[in-house]
């Protein structure tokens, strides 16, 4: 009897083995700058799949069992340090020195990469991304939200200090693009076909609230790091504060464009001009 | 008057079910300030009204409407400027009808359009302008609309929560610089949406568009029995968030969101409705209270509290399931020494002393001022029914 009750679990063990993935990635921490809206160029950081700088911090997808093996190469002429937030340690990275980080992430969700090193400070310039673990075959777009005030970015890259009790953000960005750029990047705009499944991954790497409303759907919340209780509802407008993640399901029931923006309307506005900010479109065609 | 409340009642009755409704709503601007706030500052509106005549108020006229009602909501821009349109928060009508001026139509001065909708799901929605939206909302453009369900009952939704009373508070702020003349009634230019917006600094933090001390009157305050289920519905159209604090005789239980019903009702005493987001709470205690639901408006960048507005919530007597509509009518407080507020609009009211001397009368009017009446005993007349006040 207990021979055989082993060898089941033994069989079990085979099995999750098979499934599971050794990911591997490399991320390079680069400083250097943003284009805004109105095309002023601001001190940013991010991290790259390559040394070449570009200011999106890359998606990682991954699926539940999967182990993630990360090489985060410091190219800054700082210190910044490497976490996943509220999984993973923190890794502390010289400038110019690199670390090795492997993680399991057992359970389907969205989380977020970033530098948590004097937070707010390194996060808010830009070191922040996110890690979706999703095992539906489905469409998938991302969302990169934060908002940024130019002066600020200046004055922290200068290492003057910045009264966060006063934080007034100037842009509102979707992968650091504002309005009309986001529709001109793939991972952001949301197009699909009436009746497809299409998944919109949201990560708020700001230090705002920002309070996303849909036209023309209604969209059931899958995943909230935040506000668990609130996977199932069913709105049209959904809340994501800073460092949360949330995932929404949209199966479009009617063909068209409308809009998808802040309904904290200053959002909407790049440097004082509206529409300028966080405001995009879906697509659906029939 | 009694059996004209039950006439009424019956009407209402008569009205639910799924039928064409055609809703004629005018788009205005004030000429001069005229909306009162708290401190008696005067402030220009945009706004919505029900007749051309109206004064704008905010929010604009609630749309009542029956699940499953064909709707043609008629838009009369009389705003001598700036073009208009009606977007149908959270009602998922279709592209052509959803009010947003480069995706469908807007109405320009001296024109009247047509958006033509399906009532979906009974809840709490908006409406408000999407021209130059994050302007023509702090204007005021914005109101509430409210789809109940066609079962002829107090009900949530088809099979949902029945309640004996309701009301609607809809928040919002207002930045006194964003109603300068020279803002508000902006050159409007078709060949571009963009435009310049001051910072956004509120000093007034609204409940249907009114604060501090204008929240003891014009039906927001909450005047119920004890036992009565009360249905609230809350939405926000500021760009503050918004925190309520319920008192923890009043049972609070969030029952819906957006429309929608929430998978599984959660009991609470403090709710978040952020910009864009209605809820819907069921409120009931079993005692008599007099205490306060309080909203915090807050910063969405800092976090910061910038003000906590305070609502009179007064659980007097005992809810009966038998009382009538004239029966349901609630007065606060009493014994008063300044005004009387009741809990809903009254046709008549009529003040009388104790030897029965008709002493004044109002009309149309939701309070009374009693504040020149020297200490004693009163009868009110609000129609057929009969209270008694003390003066102190």
């Amino acid at each position: 009897m207990n021979s055989f009750k082993l060898s089941i679990v033994f069989g079990l063990i085979i099995v999750s083995n098979l499934l599971a993935t050794n990911v591997e990635k490399s991320l390079y921490i680069i400083s250097d700058s943003i284009q805004t809206v109105d095309s002023v160029s601001v001190p940013y950081m991010s991290f790259n799949e390559t040394d070449v700088y570009t200011k999106d911090s890359p998606v990682i997808n991954i699926n539940s069992g999967d182990s993630l093996k990360i090489w985060v190469y410091n190219l800054d002429s700082i210190i910044h340090n490497f976490a996943v937030l509220d999984l993973s340690d923190t890794f502390s990275i010289p400038a110019g020195d690199s670390v090795y980080i492997e993680q399991v992430f057992m359970d389907v969700g969205l989380y977020i990469y970033h530098d948590p090193l004097n937070y707010p400070k390194n996060t808010y310039l830009g070191l922040a991304g996110m890690i979706v673990v999703n095992d539906l075959d489905v469409q998938n777009f991302y969302w990169n939200i934060k908002e940024h005030n130019a002066q600020w970015n200046s004055d922290l890259v200068n290492n003057l200090d910045v009264d966060w009790s006063n934080y007034e953000p100037k842009y509102f960005t979707i992968n650091g693009n504002s309005n009309p750029h986001i529709n001109t990047d793939s991972l952001a705009r949301i197009t699909g076909v009436v009746g497809e499944t299409l998944y919109l991954n949201i990560a708020n790497t700001g230090l705002s609230i920002h309070s996303m409303h849909f036209h023309g759907y209604h969209a059931e919340i899958m995943y909230s790091s935040a506000h668990p209780n609130h996977v199932g509802r069913i709105k049209d407008t959904f809340p994501v504060y800073p460092m949360e993640t949330v995932v929404l399901k949209i199966e479009p029931h009617q063909a068209g464009e409308y809009p998808i923006h802040d309904h904290n309307l200053v959002a909407i506005t790049g440097n004082n001009i509206y529409p300028n900010g966080m405001f995009t479109t879906i697509l659906i065609t029939p | 008057m009694k059996q004209l409340f039950y006439i009424l009642f019956i009407a209402v009755s008569l009205n639910a079910t799924a039928q064409d409704e055609t809703t004629f709503i005018f788009s205005k601007m004030d000429i001069e300030a005229q909306h009162v706030l708290w401190d008696d500052t005067p402030t220009m509106l945009m706004g919505f009204t029900a007749m051309m005549s109206a004064s704008i108020d905010i929010p604009g006229p609630t749309l009542t409407y029956f699940e499953g009602d064909s709707v043609e909501l008629k838009l009369r821009n009389m705003s001598q400027g700036a073009s208009h349109t009606i977007h149908l928060h959270g009602l998922d009508v279709d592209q052509q009808n959803d009010g947003v001026p480069h995706l469908s139509f807007e109405v320009g001065h001296n024109e009247t359009e047509s958006y033509y909708f399906k009532a979906p799901h009974p809840g709490t929605y908006l409406y408000h302008c999407h021209v130059t939206s994050a302007l023509h909302v702090q204007a005021g453009m914005y109101g509430l609309l409210i789809v109940k369900p066609n079962t002829g009952i107090n009900e949530t939704w088809e099979g949902g929560y029945t309640f004996d009373s309701e009301y609607a508070w809809m928040c919002s702020e207002i930045d006194l610089a964003w109603h300068e003349d020279s803002i508000i009634n902006h050159p409007h230019d078709t060949t571009t949406m963009e435009f310049h917006l001051p910072d956004y600094n509120p000093e007034y933090f609204l409940v249907n568009g009114r604060s501090e001390q204008q929240l003891t009157e014009g039906g927001i305050p909450i005047i119920a029995s004890a036992n009565e289920v009360i249905l609230l519905r809350l939405a926000n159209i500021g760009y503050y968030g918004n925190t309520y604090h319920f008192p923890m005789h009043l049972n609070a239980r969030i029952i819906s969101s957006d429309g929608r019903p929430l998978p599984q009702m959660e009991f609470s005493d403090t709710l978040t409705v952020m910009p864009g987001e209605r809820y819907q709470v069921l409120l009931q205690s079993t005692h008599e209270i007099e205490e306060e639901i309080d909203v915090d408006y807050f910063n969405l960048n800092t976090m910061e509290i910038a003000s906590t507005q305070h609502i009179p919530v007064f659980i007097s007597g005992y809810f009966s399931q038998v009382e009538n509509e004239v029966d349901k009518i609630k007065l606060y407080p009493n014994p008063s020494s300044d005004k009387v507020v009741f809990s809903k609009r009254i046709d008549r009211i009529s003040l009388f002393d104790s030897k029965g001397i008709l002493l004044k009368t109002k009309h149309n009017s939701d309070c009374i001022d009693i504040s020149d009446l020297a200490k004693g005993i009163y009868l009110l007349n609000l129609d057929s029914e009969t209270n008694t006040i003390i003066k102190n």
